[in-house]
């Protein structure tokens, strides 16, 4: 006995046609969780972020613990209160993108599209003082190991920031588009979840390069 | 369809006229660079290959069509997100596109998978033809040192890991009750990366100066200081790694999310149990080896000191980084074919996986245990010498999670019905070879034993024994096992009994003797060996020959079974598990209706017992078919 | 069975001691290696002869009969079963890992009137160094060493990372740039012993073996004053291409 379902086989003989409800398109997948999809894989996938820090962390461990010398070297200087400046400006695009997403479940639409948009450019804000920064700090990659993790740590942030902020584009660009109801706010609500690990995650490199 | 249609269309055309943009891209930006910067000479070889190999492999991806419902979305254009154009196959040509059906993409991974193994197995064959007899035979050391470096490599991250993958797409949403992958585009991605990687590992053999030659661990200084060819292994890791976690992510959400109703986590199938926890592995210790591949391609292209004791870097540092992936990945490539080996022997015994919670935790224990041992590779590395006797003992307590699968494996054949099916055969050769690979490994983990023993043969040994005699015969058994349901055919039984007994006694012939000339003082990764290692080498290189002869068999078997074998019924095995209540191959969509469970997975031998029910159909399980069932 | 597993257990267990594992011992601390080998020997042939004795036998004896559709009996457990299977290997594992640790310990153990020898990886060769009573150091490219005197290497590399093997004293550790490592040992048996590099080093990796040899005291001490004497020329000594050559075992 067959199943009584219609049997469609993954590989047909070209110009066959298949004989199924091919209109009806696939059945609904059982919810068998609370936590949404989209959530849930953007929380997963903070997770191996995470993880990659903490191999750059791990990195930093060894160069300035194990390692046991002084920090930062003799004759260079890290400009703790400019990264400051910067770090607040980081922090308060957090609470633009909280705003963002409450407008946008309260149907707000010109709060919704400001909010996105001041975060978007906080955020670009901040990676030009980081290459300002850069510019100006007086020493390479490739001067020392200190050097080599200084760049590593703060250029894998920026990166995370560069996607942070390519993620808001998106989110941006549909918002002025139309996009977006009380209902339906994931594509807002998933990019902004990415944009406070990013500052959360800046707020431990600050700390371990700058401050510590 | 015309050409300039062609050509932008998602599609091979495409893909080929951007891998060639992305080619030019790299030339471009790095004269430009190196122009800006006043850098001489302007074209940098070793620049440009660097940048091209990222810019081509994405170039790929965007040409192949990964990213056109993405870019749609991204600017707010309208999407159908549940487009199913790109989903199911109607003829071998949608195998080479962006497919979305986890079936389809089951099978790309699969077949893409075992085109690597038997590149990577031809290069362990050139190796074993280079160590037949001291000296040197075919192959300078250079090349010598590429081959087992790419051997190794396209093997675990080209074979191993992604054909689980590959089953587990297959298996996996068919097993839960869901009709597809939580993410499908995300899905097809996670495999169109696996070609790219592959790709470029094996292209490195064309790069001036040979391919990578650090061994796949690539240890900093070393592959910091190699000829180009190591960059392909830097980037290549990284395609595969983003691929791995991307597909880990997607079961994780799938198991959780989408299970059918009344499929909670204790009547889940134990390969469902097993791919959710190897995907917490993969999620998070994925990262690690992409980050140490980051921190030695900075050392190469931007001359940072990570890697250079001179500049204040560390070279243990790396050892810890990649390890901290690595061991965790060696059982990302084991706990899948602990899954696949409970389904095969319930089935097979007609019995109740012994012990099925107990089983599910000790997944669960390995995965938390794996975190705790990886400097268990460094005991001879020079790292803090207070590390290692902790490191012993978390290493050998993996024993104990280990052993309670092993011993409830063993329980459940006890008092069994047992068919020896192919897949069952295997499943056994994996019980007994495994345990002998495992018990090796609790050798390597002895302090004393190890300082003798690491990096010989004893290691490759180890290595072989848990990954043919574990991870590959776990793989043959779920091939063998699910070739119905995935082809709607019949292997040959016969031959795939042949293809065990062969490849069991040669692969214990090949590997067998490692053990000996290992702890006699011969290491590992040489070309050249002292004379008293001749006549023992002589017959692992030969057994190894006949042992690669005996896949002939299965591909063999597979492509003409595949093409002409007889046809399948749904449920052959008299499995209970719900992929087999379908047809074999199951509908577009898996399910008509969604069906609801009832009970544990297992429950052979309990009279009346079901697993899941069906709304339309009677309240039973669809009965074996008449063709095709391989009892004897 | 379980007759059936001892009998197996015991013919496993004297076949792999008819093996003979090891290369020739040659310090004080190499028997204590090999006799743990042994014990590993003992507990594990049993532990993988069982596994396999189970497989075989109720393969054979429940194997289905021709045309048996039938289950076999629902059997989902025993508690006390699987308290067992884990207690046991417990206890294997924890036994077997103090009595490695002891073993260690005697290994790492430090010795009086110990001599130093600072060995130093290059591709692709080792060098040498003694530190002789007036402070001074002797380099050489080969190794020397008295019988029956404690020795302490010192090992670090020059360009990548190489690991310093001698099979004969059972101990191994890494070359790596920017570390000094070190391992101790106290040669008993007069010889030539192969050293071997055992970390992949680049090409010439499989070459990298060299010799070395255990001398009475007297005959070492001439042998280092004769070093000494030849001094100027040995301590600008570079990479020596000599002995990259030299296989023995
Ligand atoms: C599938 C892959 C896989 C698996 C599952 C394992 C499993 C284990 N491995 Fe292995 N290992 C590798 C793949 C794998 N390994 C690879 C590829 C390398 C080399 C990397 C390189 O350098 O290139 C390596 C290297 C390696 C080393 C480093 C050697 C060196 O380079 O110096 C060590 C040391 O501790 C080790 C130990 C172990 C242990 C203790 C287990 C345990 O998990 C095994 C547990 C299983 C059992 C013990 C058997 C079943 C249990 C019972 C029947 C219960 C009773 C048993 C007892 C009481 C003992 N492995
Ligand atoms: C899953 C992993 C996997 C698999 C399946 C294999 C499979 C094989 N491996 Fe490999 N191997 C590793 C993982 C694996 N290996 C790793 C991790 C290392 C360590 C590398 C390092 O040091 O960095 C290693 C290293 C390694 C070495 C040590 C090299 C050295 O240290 O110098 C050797 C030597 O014999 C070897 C041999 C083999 C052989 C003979 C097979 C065979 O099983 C292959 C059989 C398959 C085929 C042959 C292909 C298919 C057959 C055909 C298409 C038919 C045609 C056949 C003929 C023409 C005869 N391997
Ligand atoms: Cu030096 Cu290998
Ligand atoms: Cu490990």
């Amino acid at each position: 006995m067959e199943s009584a379902s219609v049997s469609f086989p993954a590989r047909l003989e070209p110009g066959e046609k298949p004989v199924t409800h091919d209109h009806h398109g696939p059945p609904e997948a059982n919810r068998s969780s609370r936590v949404d999809a989209q959530f849930l894989g953007m929380l997963l996938f903070i997770i191996s972020e995470i993880m990659l820090f903490g191999a750059f962390f791990t990195a930093y461990f060894f160069i300035r613990g194990v390692a046991n010398e002084a920090w930062p070297a003799e004759g260079t200087h890290l400009p703790v209160a400019v990264a400051g400046v910067n770090t607040a400006i980081l922090i308060s695009s957090s609470f633009t993108m909280h705003w963002a997403l409450e407008s946008a479940k309260n149907e707000n639409r010109a709060g919704l599209r400001a909010g996105l948009l001041t975060t978007f450019l906080l955020g670009a804000t901040f990676l030009a003082i980081q290459v300002n920064e850069y510019v100006h700090i007086g020493f390479a990659p490739g001067d020392h190991a200190q050097g080599s993790i200084f760049y590593g740590l703060t250029g894998l942030h920026g990166a995370h920031v560069f996607v942070g902020l390519t993620l808001l584009l998106f989110a941006t660009v549909r918002a002025f588009r139309g996009h977006f109801t009380p209902k339906d706010h994931r594509g807002v609500e998933v990019p902004g979840i990415y944009w406070h690990f990013v500052d959360i995650m800046w707020i431990l490199v600050y700390a371990s390069i700058y401050v510590l | 369809m015309t050409m300039t249609a062609r050509l932008t269309a998602p599609g091979w055309y495409r893909a080929a006229l951007s891998v060639l943009a992305g080619a030019l891209f790299a030339f471009g930006l790095v004269v430009l660079v190196r122009a800006l910067y006043g850098y001489e000479p302007l074209v940098d070889g070793e620049a440009i290959t660097t940048v091209a190999l990222i810019s081509m492999g994405v170039a790929f991806l965007l040409g192949i069509g990964c990213f056109d419902y993405w870019f749609r979305w991204a600017s707010g254009a309208p999407t159908v997100p549940d487009d199913h154009s790109g989903h199911g196959a109607r003829s071998w040509r949608d195998y080479f596109r962006v497919n979305t059906d986890h079936k389809v993409i089951g099978i790309q991974y699969i077949v893409t998978t075992f085109v690597f193994f038997v590149l990577g197995g031809l290069m362990a064959m050139l190796i074993r033809a280079e160590l037949a007899a001291p000296g040197t035979q075919f192959v300078d050391p250079n090349t010598y040192n590429g081959l087992f470096s790419v051997h190794a490599s396209l093997m675990i991250f080209l074979f191993i890991i992604p054909v689980f993958a590959g089953i587990a797409n297959y298996v996996i949403p068919l097993m839960i009750g869901a009709p597809d992958m939580a993410f499908p585009r995300l899905n097809a991605l996670s495999f169109w990366m696996l070609p790219v990687a592959g790709v470029m590992m094996t292209a490195s053999f064309l790069a001036p100066g040979g391919a990578f030659a650090t061994g796949w661990t690539a240890y900093a200084p070393l592959s910091t200081e190699m000829p180009v060819g190591q960059t392909f292994f830097t980037i290549a890791v990284q395609f595969a790694g983003a691929s791995s976690i991307a597909t880990a992510l997607n079961f994780l959400v799938t198991i959780i999310t989408m299970r059918a109703p009344g499929l909670t986590f204790f009547r889940m199938p134990l390969l469902v149990w097993a791919n959710f926890t190897t995907s917490l592995l993969v999620v998070i210790a994925t990262p690690f080896i992409a980050g140490s591949q980051f921190l030695v391609l900075f050392d190469r292209a931007l001359g940072t000191h990570f890697f250079n004791p001179g500049g204040g870097g560390d070279v243990v540092m790396y050892q810890h980084i990649f390890w901290f992936y690595s061991h965790p990945a060696v059982y990302i490539m084991m706990l899948p074919g602990f899954g696949i080996v409970s389904e095969v022997i319930s089935a097979n015994a007609r019995k109740p996986v012994f012990g099925y919670r107990m089983m599910a935790f000790s997944l669960v224990a390995i995965v938390i245990l794996g975190f705790t041992v990886w400097a268990h590779h460094m005991f001879v590395s020079g790292m803090f010498s207070w590390l290692r006797v902790p490191m012993m003992i978390t290493t050998m307590l993996i024993a104990v999670p280990t052993g309670i699968k092993i011993f409830s494996w063993l329980a459940t054949l006890w008092r069994g019905v047992i068919h020896l099916t192919t897949p069952m055969l295997f499943a056994l050769g994996f019980i007994t070879m495994f345990t002998l690979g495992g018990i090796s490994g609790i050798v390597l983990a002895i302090l004393p034993v190890v300082i003798h023993v690491s990096d010989t043969y004893f290691v490759v040994a180890h290595i072989h024994y848990v990954l043919f005699g574990g991870s590959v015969f776990t793989i043959f058994a779920g091939l063998y096992f699910w070739f119905p349901k995935m082809t709607g055919r019949m292997y040959d039984e016969t031959l795939g009994k042949i293809h065990f007994w062969l490849s069991f006694v040669f692969f214990n012939l090949t590997f067998g003797p490692m053990h000996f000339v290992g702890i006699d003082g011969m290491p590992r990764r040489v070309a050249d060996y002292a004379d008293q290692f001749a006549s023992l080498n002589a017959i692992i290189s030969v057994s190894s020959f006949l042992f690669g002869l005996s896949f002939l068999i299965f591909l063999y078997n597979m492509v003409t079974s595949w093409r002409n074998g007889p046809r399948a019924a749904a449920n052959p095995w008299r499995a209970h598990t719900l992929e087999w209540q379908v047809s074999s191959p199951p509908p577009l969509f898996n399910f008509d209706d969604i069906p609801t469970v009832v009970g544990g997975p297992y429950e052979y031998g309990v009279p009346g017992a079901v697993h899941g029910v069906f709304k339309d159909r009677e309240k039973e399980p669809v009965p074996a078919g008449t063709s095709g069932v391989a009892h004897e | 069975m379980l007759a059936l597993a001892t009998l197996a257990s015991i013919v496993g267990v004297a076949i792999v001691y008819a093996i003979d594992w090891f290369p020739t011992q040659a310090s004080t601390t190499s028997n204590d290696v090999d006799v743990l080998y042994d014990v590993l020997l003992f507990v594990s042939i049993p532990i993988f002869v069982g596994v396999m004795t189970v497989v075989v036998y109720s393969v054979m004896r429940f194997r289905a009969r021709p045309g048996d559709m039938g289950d076999g009996e629902p059997i989902h457990g025993s508690a006390r079963l699987e308290l067992i299977w884990v207690i046991v290997p417990f206890v294997i594992v924890s036994v077997l890992s103090v009595y490695a640790w002891i073993v260690l310990d005697e290994q790492e153990e430090p010795r009086a009137n110990e001599m130093v020898v600072r060995v130093t990886g290059q591709q692709f060769a080792w060098h040498f160094a003694y530190p002789d009573a007036s402070g001074k150091t002797v380099r050489t490219d080969d190794l020397v060493l008295p019988e029956h005197r404690p020795v302490k290497f010192d090992i670090t590399a020059e360009d990548v990372i190489h690991s310093f093997w001698v099979p004969a004293f059972r101990m191994k550790m890494d070359a790596v740039p920017g570390l000094t490592t070190s391992f101790r040992v106290t040669p008993n048996r007069q010889g030539n012993y192969s050293i071997v590099c055992t970390e992949l080093c680049g090409l010439g990796h499989a070459t990298m073996r060299q010799s070395l040899k255990v001398v009475p005291e007297s005959e070492f001490a001439a042998w280092l004053e004769k070093k000494r004497g030849a001094g100027a020329a040995n301590v600008s000594a570079g990479p020596s291409t000599t002995s990259t050559g030299v296989r023995s075992q």
